[in-house]
């Protein structure tokens, strides 16, 4: 008997061919993390599964072929217990998920759509809250994941990595792992010894200090006191992008200010005083005016758009490295931070490299895909690379058509 | 460096206090330090009653081995007595103590103190010092003050640098939360009987100075809104202007006042103006905070310091530099309020 293959038992046979060969690196301590498996789309997910062997785990995906995988940031005494107190929390990994998401990118006006579920108004880019219409939060959002989101999303990782933890937190470049999201992001990790035990708070610190949230440019008796260039930290960030911004040529603009004499005074004043100062020196005046403004507005392109909840919770779950994102059907890869420039996910993170198939696009924006341009396409049938074939499919931006399987 | 006994005595948390009281008690015996006469309980309990009636201890410097051993034993009455005010109030007291005396401390002595005491990763730069960032957070983050967060600090290489009087504030913090600490484990140990009478003794006589309150699990039955903190105020003018309310900003609002006496039904109004209303999904929502659907907690507005991450924290006046909750704040200006309305009837 022959049966017409679906979407689904499409997704299975192909996820279940990535899983016989799957070489992924266990994370550290694996033996202490609990592990969690979405088997299908409307099943529920599995979790509080533990392993002893790594061989285990490869044996489990490949019997399972799931759609999506996660392990435990935290190292737990008894990872397999179901209730959360029980398993013994011992620490936990540092976590920062960078996702696009989140951000604004003037490019979401041209590929996103969404639509309410309700009553079917419509629009382009960022999905509201809820529908302008009738409220409904049952808003579906169909995003595309262009070159120009994938750049923001790989600055801000980037400025992450180096400006924050590197050099201000000091973890060596070993401790830090950058994932690919599967999606519109990049997961960073951190695993050491310096982060294992922090709790909720210390982390919501940590958060702060990376968004710059709650820094405070006043001291107590409300004197503005500007940074010396050299100094560590956002002191010194601060100081040098004012320098930087206040030396460009278009500075009425960022700072929206009405030019003027005594603003150009102002400004060449901060300029020379960072120019010379080795210590603390105090603002007043209009100087005082120009430079609060000039920081807020460092503030916002130096800090780091990281998703809060996921760092500060100490007991999240996230995507194992190497394995399938169910949505996608991309690797979450590892990325080495000397490799994020020339980083391209659908190139680098394509599981399915060799073979085409024939499906049925329903919506698709013109994408380089394994370096060729495909698309746009709507509504149509066409023969396109594997790879591609099943990210439209896992996206929901396509449908199988005319692949029959045996019947098992 | 090696410590004396003045500072073993000086400072309860280095290694030497712990090895003295040990060999003390072991030389001296547990019935002899406990009993009726000795001058260890006399000062242990002078110790509680120096930080509940002054907010600072001394130290005793006549006989070192009584105020070695008086720590612990000050400690275990503490703990017994079963006051959660009382033990705030003897930590802040021994933090205040002892800051005193690190302020007097050279940079070697503090950084011996630091590393001795609580493992800190401390490096010294010229005349600041510089401590490994994990130790500073563990510490800060029970300082409230704009000042302590970690983003107004400098950060470099992993170690927040400080300035030495900020080096024993820090210090002396952590003294603070290791006496809260140990005074909250719990501990299943036999009370000796020389020390019940003192317990229930002491227990009655700051009923009436420390009353027992835990704000956080407060419900203050009273609806009061000209007490309302600057945050809750700004919140409940945005509802009720029909603005769009992120998630945790009505989770705020919700939770404060049903802590403060409203019931949910009540507060349906609020969020009707909100652009996705729905009857009854915000209900469950309601109820499901003040704990009568679902898991049956009710749960507690956030704490200032989340508030603050969250951007929805307005502190805009004084009362606000005094307190770590948005409860704490309304109680504390309800008696304001209380307070000033009897003057004006006074008068």
């Amino acid at each position: 008997m022959r049966k017409e293959l679906d979407n689904e038992g499409f997704i299975k046979k192909v996820f279940r061919e990535y899983y016989v060969e799957w070489r992924g690196e266990p994370p550290k301590d694996f033996r202490r993390r609990e592990f969690a498996f979405m088997i299908s789309r409307k099943g529920e997910m599995i979790r509080h599964k533990a392993f002893e062997e790594w061989s285990e785990v490869k044996e489990f995906l490949r019997r399972n072929s799931p759609l999506h995988v996660y392990y435990s940031s935290a190292y737990y005494a008894q990872p397999s217990v179901p209730d959360m107190d029980a398993k013994e929390w011992m620490g936990a990994d540092l976590i920062f998920d960078i996702d696009v998401d989140h951000m604004y990118t003037p490019c979401k006006e041209q590929h996103d759509k969404w639509t309410c579920l309700d009553c079917s108004t419509a629009g382009n880019g960022m999905p509201p809250e809820a529908c302008p219409k009738c409220s409904s939060k049952r808003v579906e959002a169909k995003t595309w994941f262009c070159e120009k989101c994938l750049e923001v999303a790989k600055e801000e990782t980037i400025k992450l990595v180096e400006d924050f933890l590197i050099q201000d937190f000091g973890f060596s470049p070993q401790e830090i792992s950058i994932v690919f999201s599967g999606r519109r992001g990049f997961h960073i990790h951190v695993e050491s010894d310096v982060v294992r035990g922090l709790d909720q708070r210390a982390r919501r610190e940590i958060v702060d200090y990376v968004k710059g949230t709650g820094l405070v440019m006043q001291d107590k008796k409300r004197k503005v006191l500007a940074p010396p260039l050299n100094a560590g930290g956002w002191p010194g960030r601060i100081a040098k992008g004012v320098y930087e911004l206040l030396n460009s040529n278009n500075v009425e603009e960022p700072l929206n200010l009405k030019g003027g004499p005594k603003i150009e005074e102002a400004i060449k004043a901060i300029i020379k005083g960072l120019e010379e100062a080795q210590d603390y020196w105090p603002l007043e005046g209009i100087a005082r005016r120009v430079w609060l403004k000039a920081v807020e507005k460092v503030i916002t392109y130096k800090r780091c758009e990281v998703d809060e909840r996921v760092t500060t919770d100490i007991k999240r779950l996230i995507r194992l490295p190497g394995t399938l994102h169910g949505g996608t059907g991309l690797i979450a890869t590892k990325v080495p931070l000397r490799d994020m420039e020339s980083f391209d996910p659908y190139l680098h993170a394509v599981a399915f490299v060799k073979g085409e198939a024939k499906v049925k696009i329903l919506n698709m924006p013109r994408i380089t895909f394994l370096d060729q341009t495909w698309g746009p396409y709507n509504n149509e049938v066409a023969e396109v690379p594997l790879g591609l074939a099943v990210y439209l499919i896992c996206s929901e931006n396509a449908v199988v058509v005319g692949e029959e399987v045996e019947d098992a | 460096m090696i410590f004396s006994k003045l500072d073993a005595a000086t400072y309860p948390f280095i290694s030497l206090a712990s090895k003295l009281v040990k060999e003390l008690e072991e030389s001296l015996g547990i019935n002899a330090i406990l009993s009726p006469e000795s001058e260890v309980l006399r000062r242990s309990v002078e110790r509680i009653r120096e930080a509940a009636y002054s907010r600072v201890t001394s130290v005793y410097k006549r006989d070192l081995d009584v105020e070695i051993l008086s720590h612990p034993v000050a400690l275990l009455l503490i703990k017994h007595i079963n006051n959660a005010r009382l033990v705030n109030v003897y930590a802040e007291a021994e933090k205040n103590r002892v800051l005193v005396s690190l302020l007097k401390e050279d940079y070697e002595k503090l950084m011996s103190l630091a590393v001795d005491g609580f493992n800190w990763h401390v490096k010294r730069e010229e005349d600041r010092f510089l401590v490994r960032f994990d130790d500073y957070l563990k510490t800060s983050v029970n300082m409230l003050d704009a000042y302590w967060k970690l983003v107004n600090r400098k950060l470099v290489n992993g170690y927040v640098e400080l300035p030495r009087k900020d080096f024993s504030r820090l210090l002396a913090e952590a003294y603070r939360i290791r006496i809260s600490e140990r005074a909250n484990q719990a501990e299943e140990v036999q009370i000796h009987s020389v020390l019940k009478p003192i317990i229930e003794e002491l227990d009655k006589e700051f009923q009436g100075i420390l009353p027992k309150v835990d704000v956080y699990t407060m419900y203050v039955d009273k609806y009061e809104p000209s007490a309302f903190p600057p945050c809750i105020s700004r919140l409940l003018e945005e509802a009720e202007q029909g603005k769009n309310l992120p998630h945790m900003a009505r989770f705020t609002l919700a939770t404060f006042l049903i802590s403060v006496g409203k019931r949910p039904e009540e507060l349906l109004d609020i969020f009707r103006k909100m652009p996705d209303f729905d009857e009854n999904k915000t209900l469950y929502h309601l109820k499901h905070i003040a704990g009568e659907v679902g898991s049956r907690t009710r749960y507690s507005p956030p704490s200032c310091v989340t508030l603050r991450t969250f951007g929805l924290c307005s502190a805009d006046d004084a009362l606000c530099q005094r307190v770590k909750h948005p409860l704490t704040y309304y109680s504390k200006k309800l008696k304001l309020l209380k307070r000033g309305e009897l003057e004006k009837r006074a008068r």
